[in-house]
């Protein structure tokens, strides 16, 4: 996925706000730095990389390092909704794999993509820890329990009329 | 000393005094609590929250509302509980919409309790049952979960009024020395997974040289199927607050941290507001109520990695790099954050730890097992009726955990197995439900205590590929460092995949046993130590399911989606209904020249969605293995037709 | 200069420095114990990952690395045991699992600590138990006179190691678990990377994934 220009630009400015002020010598503030500003941009990239690297005097390629070894890092933007699917235990044995295929059937992508119109993404997390809901989807930060494919539909359906809604209630303020 | 004991004293009863204060204020009109954890919310409480706010409004009714955290009873979220003068307290759940608001309405305007939709009262009284009445209530002793759901976590008075922050004013009065004999006599174990003597651990770092020290909670709670500690943060954060500054007086550290997974933003909310309002109570800070004993909390959010539970993997994180483990010793209270001593507890293990120093070492041991004192918290998931949380004495047995406490297993299915301690556990089978729930006891029949997780199998669970899911999950976990984790569970997880996909080979269950003698004892973490786990256990206890996947392609369980195949019997099916056509989301379903409704296998993906969909009076759709067994009932049907044609 | 000690190897008595790490008390005196992580230039800190130094140490329940135990006085050490030529075995069988086995055309053949493993412990390079890895990831020749073959690598870290001393630093672990790589920032090829061709990392690496070309 290729940023666009005014993309770059956010990330940059972004990435040097949350830098200014932090020690440069606390290499302990390296993780929490990349986390706002995936906060705030919903993906870290690569030029947030060189930065925060050149901030803490590391090479860049252990920011890298960082970045591809915990699942919360993004490399590339999110969809505006995002679908988490719980893979915890409870869930999966309540057949999650059956409501993971049923998002990547609905939406047409597969987990780890994001549709073409950016509006949504799919991810696998682990336990989100409501086990006694099972099986569970986090929708943005809201938990859903006790999904079934049918309640898939109903989700989507609901956020699109949402949308429309939205869409209409702003139309003036969106020019 | 003894001077600035009266001081800390004098300036903690102002606070208690103020504390008490608010919270009596809070039950002189009724009092509405709603369990608002993450469980509670998935099940709609903030809307019912809404909802009681509204009709306390529009009927103009005199109440105070809060929202309270989680009080171990997920099964029925939402849950409410109403403090009414005149009655006892009533706990209610499944609070669906609409009923809140009825509840409420009728309790409080015309002191009609509705009790058919209360779980229990909390406490005796001659109308309703309590808690301690049913067979759970006969096994529960809370000691961490005492407050839980019943104190407003984002208000420190609670606490302070429910007894809390007493205990730390009682060790800043003692020695560190003395705080650790306490927490040593007690003999309480990490509640981590591993069992080690917390108070050896302390001593270890406070003996051990180099300044500064720290003290870490460890709240990365990355066991799929465990939500102990997510629940204790977020219904009860002071706990461990208090906990965690108690350990470092103990150790001599004035520098603690907090570390959290990022997957639980509601405890990294709770926390970060407890701290916040411990430092502003001077309970936190510099010279900590005019003691001079400084200490501050940081919160540090895990970035989602199952490793950085590992003590080595967390430091690793915290100082910027991937959370790789590291060889031991030394020991992190030797040499730990920063290479400075560092003891790093587990959230409950912490949680403990303010009501051993406020009840005394002899009362702790005189709950559960000499070797195994306190109880033991579960977070009980799964097949089972009444998930939630539970604390019971340690040596419990499972027996009880599951059947009186859990009440057994859901829609009058059979018992299969009990998964312990996630992806370092074990399955254990019906065989061993006599087995105490202890550390010890535990791990010799081949499972673990982890940090708590219990997840419930019933007959639908296939063995295989419950152990097929924890090594797919720290196959993926794994932090591939060292040769025996990153390969060893690389190939045990393509075994597993082969087998529950119906391509396993003669020789795989011997494969997969040599392997994970070697995983466990070559890995350099205990994550690759304990990976094969899950699988020597169902090996052990189930042997005859792989089996089953291995020689005839066959699930017993009807589970492993390559082997089974749906199918609708032609006598069941009802012909006019056409529930499962619309639930298709695949367009599989059609009709047969008799007007029965048959799947296409070639187009149908196995989604379940006929099966839930077939109506329960007809219950038509089944699933079959191994798949080609559709064939043969297609041409049975097709043979008992043409012989009934022929009558 | 630190105190002498005097420890015991498979009956030998050998002479060390104290707190010294066995590896390399037993190479010193011409003791071979299979190693791949370990780097002479940063003892002190043993990546402990490759897991083939297994030792016997008299009063230890189970075989440790050697690379992570510091000698002390009269410690009994046995470099071979049913147990360590057990779990030897079976990290080098892994290790081999995973590696892309060409030693006709590879220009580490002749001086590859695979090799060397196999030979001094009578093992064979070929799994016999375990269905080959393939990784399948693209050999990087874009910088003159240097070739990285990823699918050789061992991960034992030293050209990473070696990259930090005498390179540019371009090269570090990324990812993890059986995805865990040596690679470069944003994976871009190493003439992109700000590598410098000094060459250190194929004079660290132990096996032929990092090599000059003549």
């Amino acid at each position: 996925m290729k940023l666009t220009e005014e993309e770059k630009i956010i990330a940059v400015e972004t990435t040097q706000q949350i830098l200014a002020g932090v020690d440069r010598q606390n290499r302990g503030q390296l993780i929490p730095v990349l986390q706002k500003v995936q906060e705030k941009l919903g993906y870290v990239p690569q030029v947030t990389m060189e930065k925060v690297a050149n901030h803490f005097a590391v090479p860049a390629v252990d920011v890298y390092g960082v970045i591809t070894f915990y699942n919360q890092f993004r490399l590339t933007p999110p969809g505006k909704n995002q679908v988490k699917i719980c893979m915890g235990t409870a869930c999966h044995m309540r057949g999650a794999h059956i409501i993971q295929e049923a998002w990547e059937r609905r939406l047409n992508i597969t987990v780890g993509e994001t549709t073409r119109d950016r509006e949504y993404s799919l991810e696998r997390v682990a336990c989100v820890g409501c086990c006694t809901m099972a099986p569970v989807v986090v929708i943005n930060e809201e938990v859903h329990g006790k999904m079934t494919p049918t309640r898939v539909d109903g989700l989507l359906f609901a956020h699109q009329l949402d949308k429309q809604k939205a869409k209409e209630g702003n139309a003036d303020n969106e020019q | 000393m003894s001077n600035n004991n009266a001081v800390a004293a004098a300036a903690f009863a102002e606070l208690q005094e103020t504390a008490r204060e608010s919270w009596e204020r809070l039950r002189e009109k009724p009092l509405i609590l709603i369990g608002a954890a993450t469980c509670g919310r998935a099940a709609g409480a903030l809307s019912l929250l809404e909802e009681v706010k509204n009709e306390i409004n529009r009927l103009q009714l005199d109440a105070n509302i809060i929202e309270v955290g989680c009080m171990g009873h997920c099964y029925a979220e939402p849950v409410m509980v109403i403090y009414n003068a005149g009655f006892p307290a009533i706990c209610y759940g499944y609070v669906k919409e609409g009923v809140g608001a009825r509840i409420v309405r009728d309790f409080l305007t015309e002191g009609d309790p509705g009790i058919e939709f209360a779980l229990a009262a909390l406490e005796p009284n001659d109308l309703f049952p309590t808690f301690a009445d049913f067979p759970r209530g006969v096994h529960e002793n809370k000691i961490v979960l005492e407050q839980c759901g019943f104190i407003d976590p984002q208000n420190i008075d609670h606490y302070i009024a429910t007894g809390g922050y007493a205990a730390l004013v009682k060790a800043l009065e003692m020695s560190p020395e003395a705080i650790i004999e306490t927490i040593k006599s007690s003999g309480l174990r990490g509640r981590g997974g591993a069992g080690f003597p917390t108070g050896v651990k302390w001593e270890t770092c406070r003996n051990a040289p180099g300044t500064p020290k720290y003290v870490i909670c460890n709240a990365d709670e990355g066991d799929p199927g465990a939500f102990m500690d997510r629940t204790i943060l977020e219904s009860n954060p002071h706990l461990m607050v208090e906990g965690l500054a108690i350990a470092a007086r103990a150790v001599g550290a004035e520098q603690g941290y907090v570390y959290i997974r990022a997957e639980y933003p509601l405890a990294v909310e709770r926390v970060t507001l407890a701290v916040q309002q411990a430092r502003e109570k001077g309970l936190l800070g510099n010279s900590i109520l005019g003691t001079g004993f400084n200490f501050d909390i940081e919160i540090f959010q895990g970035s989602g990695a199952f490793v950085c539970g590992e003590e080595t993997a967390l430091i690793a994180s915290m100082e910027g790099k991937p959370g790789i483990p590291r060889h031991r010793p030394p020991f992190p209270a030797v040499s730990g954050l920063w290479g400075k001593p560092t003891i790093i507890n587990n959230v409950k293990t912490l949680s403990y730890v303010p009501h051993i120093m406020k009840n005394g070492a002899e009362w702790f041991k005189s709950i559960g097992s000499e070797k195994n004192p306190g109880t033991a918290i579960f977070a009980l998931a799964g097949k089972v009726i009444n998930t939630g949380l539970a604390e019971v004495p340690m040596s419990t047995t499972l027996n009880e955990l599951i059947f009186d406490v859990g009440s057994g297993i859901a829609g009058g299915k059979k018992f299969k197995a009990v998964q312990i301690g996630g992806p370092s556990g074990g399955c254990l089978p019906e065989t061993a439900l006599d087995t105490p729930i202890d550390f010890d006891s535990l791990t010799g029949a081949g499972a673990m205590m982890g940090s708590g997780g219990m997840v419930v199998l019933d007959e639908d669970d296939c063995m295989v590929e419950i152990a097929r899911f924890f090594l797919d999950f720290t196959q993926k976990e794994s932090c591939g460092k060292c040769t025996f984790c990153r390969l060893g569970t690389k190939h045990m997880l393509d075994v597993l995949e082969r087998i529950t996909r119906g391509q396993g080979r003669p020789g795989d269950i011997d494969l997969l046993q040599e392997l994970a003698a070697k995983v466990k004892a070559g890995s350099l973490c205990s994550l690759g130590k304990t990976a094969p786990n899950p699988v020597l256990s169902t090996i052990k206890y189930f042997r005859d399911e792989y089996e089953a996947h291995i020689n005839e392609g066959r699930c017993p369980s009807l589970m492993c989606k390559d082997l089974i195949a749906y199918y609708i019997l032609p006598d069941k099916c009802e012909r006019s209904c056409d529930a499962c056509v619309g639930s298709c989301p695949v367009e599989a379903i059609h009709d047969n020249e008799d007007r029965i409704k048959v799947i296409d296998q070639k187009k149908c993906v196995k989604c379940d969605s006929c099966m839930v969909a077939c109506p329960p009076q007809y219950k038509a759709v089944v699933k079959l293995s191994p798949p080609h067994l559709v064939q043969e009932k297609e041409k049975e049907y097709r043979e008992g037709k043409k012989q009934w044609q022929k009558k | 200069m630190a105190e002498k000690v005097t420890i015991t190897i498979d009956g030998r008595t050998v002479s060390a420095e104290a707190g010294e790490m066995l590896l390399w008390a037993a190479l010193d005196n011409g003791i071979y114990i299979p190693h791949l992580c370990a780097d002479r230039e940063d003892k002190e800190n043993p990546a402990a990952s490759c897991r083939l130094c297994f030792v016997e140490v008299q009063g230890r329940p189970v075989p440790v690395p050697a690379c992570t135990l510091p000698v002390s006085e009269g410690l009994v050490i046995n470099t071979r045991s049913e147990r360590v030529d057990g779990l030897v075995a079976a990290a080098f069988e892994l290790l081999m699992s995973n590696h892309k086995l060409d030693c006709k055309n590879c220009p580490a053949n002749g001086n590859c600590e695979l090799q060397r493993i196999a030979k001094e412990r009578k093992l064979r390079l070929k799994p016999k138990n375990l269905p080959v890895l393939e990784r399948n990831l693209p050999v990087d020749n874009s910088v003159a006179g240097l070739v990285y073959d990823p699918n050789k690598c061992v991960l034992c870290g030293r050209c990473v190691r070696a990259c930090r001393r005498g390179g540019n630093a371009v090269l570090g672990f990324t990812r993890r678990g059986y995805d865990r790589v040596v690679t470069t920032f944003g994976d871009v090829p190493l003439a992109e990377s700000g590598c410098s061709g000094c060459g250190e990392c194929a004079g660290a690496c132990p096996v032929g994934a990092f090599s000059v070309q003549k």
